[in-house]
């Protein structure tokens, strides 16, 4: 039978049929809805993860020296000049970027008396900051202990967005960006209880410098020599930067650790990222680093990976629910297409009469199959889309402010859609499977006469 | 055109067999106008529905211009329904969903070669047998008459070389199964279709070419007339 012809027949069949087969498809359209909204559930909180809490980078790879192991005979390189050089000097290694640690203590202490009527001032004109924001402002009194790392400006170049992150000359406040999880800690929570402003890219350049002293700590008695007043100035927000402390530029840190700690210590690095030219040098690269004495730093990377396996269990055990009530629904349908076929059988006998082969009428029922299939499946999607819409617009209405709060909580992967209606036609027909093999092997002559 | 060598059927296996058809010879040529009468329970539908290719399960021969049914796949046996026969039922057989137009172009779903217009063949085939004015009638809306008349066009869409009625004025008036037996007499005189009817009521048939008797399964009477 020409396609044409099956489908108009399906769908003179489908008319007539329609209350039934709208009733037995009612569960292909929930399973497909369900499937789509815990999908796109799923792939959404894993996206936050992916690129908010945990962000991955394919092609870089953090270097450490590696640590003494219990029974080895010798312990890791320290990562100096010549390490890097080693680094650069790999194949396929594009760039390097070195990061530096304070070797030495450091604090701050923030009074928010102290901040000049004009940066209050300047506070003022930021859209969303209010007059009690303000005064929480002026309540604040901080005093903190200041880890911190230097970073090669490179690897944050996009990220130094109120002012230039390179060392300043001496006296100028020191440029410093602050870890974005950090700051969305911060802002989810802390801002929220204190009633302080929260941070954005768009407050950084209203930011006042605050003091930074060092070689100070209001804990450690181990400080020798005169601790050195100065300012840093926030210009950015980077997820490179340290999770809890200040991130500036590398030539700075050199100078402050070979003033305050030593030459050795302004030739030290904490660690390196290493940028390879194609994810396909990843493996060679990390054999060579093992070899030359240093280790990754995987624990991002695991600590990722075991919230997006943890996702990706319960993101199917709610899509194995819906394929379920999906395979509920295709017995639904092929008790119906039983039904129909019983009511059918002289017309089916009729069909056969006129020329229909086995083959004609097998394939006609899958096609009322197929159809059922596709009209439920994209009923199923439609509902399902709303339904994440609904979700997202209550959940960012109702639900209160916390770290990470996405912007949408759903997010649909490009197969979503053609998978999910791929899983309601294969659904379909495996119900309409075993009635069309029935009807195709129907006896014409005893249908017709009735025998 | 149907040659029948040593035909039998039977039905059930075992002590519930039932045989319907025992060593039936039988021939009808091109054009001819044959009747086959019998009892109920006679073998008389078994008959037909093997020379349509419905039922394939006998033993003996079968053959309709040349071709043994048996031998043919299932394709084949449903491409020799659908060009070569046509089938008109005791009941009529029509799809209540679909208009006279409909009912009659069905035929053309299943068609190896596709008819250009097939709802225009179909106005032209019932306009053929009378029913030009009720082209878009539901069976619901037609006389039994009229039924048969839209039966019979379907028959004929195909442009069949062979009719195999059975019992097609078993639910009609006298009156009016005279007229639907004048429609396959002038079938046959005019485009010299061979038609093969199974009928209880003989007597109502004028130009029948072959009678045939069955009794109990056996073919008692071959007369060419």
């Amino acid at each position: 039978m020409l396609i044409a012809n099956l489908a108009r027949l399906a769908g003179q069949n489908l008319r007539r049929n329609r209350k039934n087969l709208i009733f037995a498809s009612v569960g292909i359209v929930v399973g497909i809805s369900s499937f789509v909204f815990f999908i796109a559930l799923g792939a959404g909180v894993q996206r936050v993860v992916s690129t908010q809490i945990f962000p991955m980078e394919a092609n870089r790879l953090q270097v450490v020296p590696r640590s003494v192991e219990f029974g080895g005979a010798i312990g890791g390189r320290p990562i100096d000049e010549q390490a890097l050089s080693d680094f650069a000097a790999i194949p396929g290694v594009a760039a390097v970027y070195p990061r530096m640690r304070l070797a030495f203590l450091a604090s701050t202490a923030v009074d928010g008396r102290d901040i000049s009527p004009a940066a209050i001032d300047l506070l003022r004109r930021v859209p969303g900051v209010t007059p009690r924001m303000l005064e929480a402002v002026r309540d604040v009194r901080v005093w903190l202990e200041i880890m911190g790392d230097g970073i090669d400006p490179r690897l944050v170049a996009a990220d130094a967005v109120a002012g230039e992150f390179a060392d300043p000359p001496e006296g100028a406040p020191v440029p410093v960006l602050l870890s974005r999880r950090m700051i969305e800690i911060y802002n989810g929570s802390f801002a929220e209880a204190r009633g302080l402003p929260k941070i954005s890219e768009m407050l950084l350049p209203f930011l006042p410098p605050v003091p930074l002293t060092l070689n100070h700590s209001f804990i450690s008695r181990e400080v020798r020599g005169a601790p050195y007043p100065t300012r840093m100035k926030v210009v950015g927000l980077s997820r490179h930067a340290l999770m809890g402390g200040i991130t500036i530029p590398i030539e700075t840190a050199r100078r402050f650790n070979r003033r305050f700690a030593g030459e050795a210590a302004a030739h030290t690095y904490s660690s390196a990222v290493l940028e390879v030219s194609s994810s396909d040098w990843l493996g060679p690269v990390q054999e060579r680093l093992r070899q030359l004495g240093f280790d990754l730093d995987l624990s991002e990377k695991r600590m990722a990976e075991s919230v997006g396996l943890f996702i990706t269990l319960v993101t199917l055990g709610f899509s194995l629910i819906s394929l379920i009530i999906v395979g509920i629904a295709a017995v639904s349908i092929a008790h119906t297409f039983f039904m129909i076929l019983y009511e059918r059988k002289r017309e089916i006998g009729l069909l056969r009469a006129l020329g229909a082969s086995r083959g004609d009428v097998r394939n006609l029922i899958l096609a009322e199959a197929s159809a059922i299939g596709i009209a439920a499946g994209t009923a199923g999607l439609l509902l399902g889309s709303l339904a994440c819409l609904l979700a997202d617009s209550l959940l960012g209405r109702f639900l209160p402010d916390f770290p990470f709060k996405p912007e949408s909580f759903f997010a649909f992967p490009p197969w979503v859609f053609p998978g999910a209606l791929l899983f309601a036609l294969v659904f379909c027909w495996l119900g309409a499977m075993v009635p069309a093999r029935r009807a195709a092997a129907l006896d014409p002559a005893a249908t017709l006469t009735g025998r | 055109m149907i040659d029948i060598q040593n035909l039998s059927r039977v039905y059930g296996q075992g002590d519930s067999a039932t045989t319907a058809l025992r060593d039936i010879h039988l021939r009808i040529p091109e054009g001819a106008f044959a009747t086959i009468v019998g009892t109920s329970g006679s073998g008389k539908t078994t008959l037909l529905n093997i020379l349509g290719g419905l039922d394939s399960a006998y033993r003996g021969e079968a053959r309709v211009d040349g071709r043994e049914l048996r031998a043919l796949s299932d394709r084949e046996r449903s491409a020799y329904r659908n060009q070569m026969v046509g089938f008109v039922f005791q009941h009529f057989a029509l799809l209540e969903h679909l208009d006279a137009v409909q009912n009659v172009a069905l035929p053309a779903f299943f068609a190896k070669t596709r008819e250009p217009d097939p709802l225009r063949r179909a106005a032209e085939v019932l306009s053929r047998v009378g029913l030009g004015e009720r082209l878009h009638s539901y069976p619901g809306q037609l006389s039994g008459g009229q039924k048969q008349r839209v039966a019979i066009a379907r028959a004929l869409f195909g442009r069949p070389r062979l009719i195999l009625a059975d019992e097609p004025t078993g639910n009609l008036d006298t009156s009016t199964g005279a007229q639907i037996i004048s429609l396959f007499e002038k079938l046959n005189r005019e485009d010299k279709i061979t038609v093969v009817v199974v009928t209880h009521e003989d007597f109502l048939f004028k130009n029948v070419t072959h009678k045939v008797r069955l009794e109990d399964g056996r073919l008692v009477e071959e007369t060419p007339c």
